[in-house]
C-alpha cells in the first residue's frame, strides 16, 4: 500500500509543513526566508518524486537562490523583526 | 495567549492542506487517469524524432518537433506563442525597473569592497565556475534532457546574487558584469528570440512559399520551409536549441539588470528620486 516513493513524499510533505509554519511564526524575518527557503527545498524533492524534473529545474534556483535574495533585499531596506 | 496563537496558526495551515487535499482525492482536479493521456500520448511519440518515425511512418516530420525531451518541445514549439508572450511579460517587468531605476547610479569611490569571511569568499570562487557550467549544460541541452533557456537562466542569474552578497557590488561591476552590458546582452537574446520566431515569415515573403509563425520542421501545408535538425551531425531540435540559447541570455542576464539595480544603496536611490535627475547625473 505504502510504497517507498510515497513514504518519501510524506516525509517531504512533512519537513515542508514544519517549515512553512516556522516561517510563519518566526519573529525575526531573515530567519523566516530561509525557513521558506528550507519548505521550497523540500517541495522541489516533491516535484522530483512526481516526475517533474524540469519544474525542479526552474523551482531550485528560483525559490531557493532568487526569490529569498529578492526577499532579503526587501528585508535590508525595513527593520529585521516584525512588530505584532 | 501566545501558545494558543501558535496552535491556531498551526491548525490552519494543517486545515488549508487537508481542504486542498480533500478537493484533490474527491476529483476536484479532474478524473486520474492510471496510464498517459491521449493528449500526452501524441506529444510522446511525435515529439522525438525516433519514435515518431516508428509511430507515423514517413510521414512523420509534419508532425514532430525534432525533440526528445518532450516538455522542452511543447513550451517552444506545439505551444510556442505561449512562450513568446509570456517572455514578454517578464521582460516588460524588466523594463519597468530600468525605467523606474534611469538616472541612478551608486557613485564608485564610497568605500573598498570587503565583503565576507575569506572562506566564504575561496568558496565562492570556486563555486561560481560551477553554477555558470550547469547554467550553460541546462540552456544548451535543453532539446535533449530536462531543462532549457528559462530554466538555465534562473540558474545563472543565482551567481551574481551570491556575487553580490558575499563579496559586494562593487566587485561585481569592476568584474565588468555593468547594467548596460547586461541590458545589451538582454536585448541580443530578446531580438534572437524575435529572429528565430520571424525568420519563417520572412522567408515566406521572399520565396513566395508559405510558411508558419514560428514554425520549426515543415508542417502540413507549409512543407518547404524547415529549420535544420541537425547540425554537423548533432541533434539540435531545428528552432528549439536557438530558442533556448536566446532565453537564456535574456532570462539571465534580465535577472541580473534586477539585481543590480535592487542592490543599489537606499539613500542614494532615494536623495536621486527626491531631488531629481539632475543630482543624479554628477555620478
Amino acid at each position: 500500500m505504502i510504497t517507498p516513493e510515497l513514504a518519501l513524499m510524506l516525509i517531504f510533505v512533512s519537513i515542508a509543513f514544519v517549515f512553512a509554519y516556522l516561517a510563519v511564526e518566526e519573529r525575526k524575518l531573515i530567519r523566516a526566508v530561509v525557513y521558506s527557503a528550507v519548505q521550497s527545498a523540500a517541495f522541489a524533492f516533491l516535484f522530483y518524486l512526481l516526475g517533474a524534473p524540469d519544474i525542479v529545474l526552474v523551482y531550485v534556483p528560483v525559490t531557493v537562490g532568487i526569490y529569498p535574495a529578492a526577499l532579503l533585499f526587501l528585508i535590508r531596506k525595513t527593520e529585521e523583526v516584525e512588530n505584532p | 495567549m501566545s501558545g494558543v496563537r501558535k496552535v491556531a496558526s498551526a491548525v490552519a495551515l494543517l486545515a488549508i492542506v487537508a481542504v486542498l487535499s480533500l478537493g484533490a482525492a474527491a476529483g476536484g482536479m479532474g478524473p486520474f487517469f492510471d496510464g498517459i493521456r491521449a493528449l500526452g500520448t501524441f506529444y510522446l511519440s511525435t515529439a522525438p524524432p525516433q519514435i515518431a518515425e516508428l509511430v507515423l511512418g514517413p510521414s512523420y516530420r509534419g508532425l514532430s518537433s525534432y525533440s526528445p525531451e518532450v516538455v522542452t518541445s511543447i513550451v517552444w514549439d506545439y505551444r510556442g506563442l505561449d512562450t513568446y508572450f509570456e517572455t514578454a511579460v517578464f521582460f516588460l517587468a524588466i523594463i519597468g525597473a530600468v525605467a523606474i531605476y534611469r538616472g541612478i547610479e551608486e557613485p564608485v569611490l564610497r568605500r573598498p569592497a570587503s565583503g565576507l569571511s575569506p572562506i566564504v569568499r575561496a568558496v565562492t570562487k570556486f563555486l561560481i565556475p560551477i553554477n555558470i557550467a550547469v547554467a550553460a549544460s541546462i540552456a544548451l541541452h535543453g532539446h535533449l534532457t530536462p531543462g532549457g533557456g528559462f530554466q538555465a537562466g534562473a540558474a545563472l542569474a543565482v551567481a551574481p546574487v551570491i556575487v553580490i552578497v558575499v563579496f559586494s557590488r562593487r566587485y561585481l561591476l569592476e568584474r565588468g558584469v555593468t547594467k548596460l552590458k547586461a541590458l545589451f546582452l538582454r536585448s541580443v537574446g530578446l531580438i534572437g528570440i524575435a529572429l528565430v520566431v520571424l525568420i519563417p515569415v520572412i522567408w515566406s515573403v521572399l520565396s513566395g512559399e508559405w510558411a508558419w509563425v514560428m514554425q520549426n520542421q515543415w508542417k502540413p501545408g507549409a512543407e518547404v520551409f524547415s529549420y535544420p535538425a541537425y547540425l554537423g551531425g548533432a541533434l539540435i531540435s531545428g528552432s528549439i536549441w536557438f530558442l533556448n540559447l536566446f532565453e537564456f541570455l535574456a532570462v539571465s542576464f534580465g535577472f541580473t539588470i534586477l539585481f543590480l539595480l535592487i542592490s543599489i544603496d537606499e539613500d542614494t536611490v532615494r536623495s536621486c528620486m527626491i531631488r531629481g535627475g539632475e543630482e543624479c547625473d554628477r555620478y
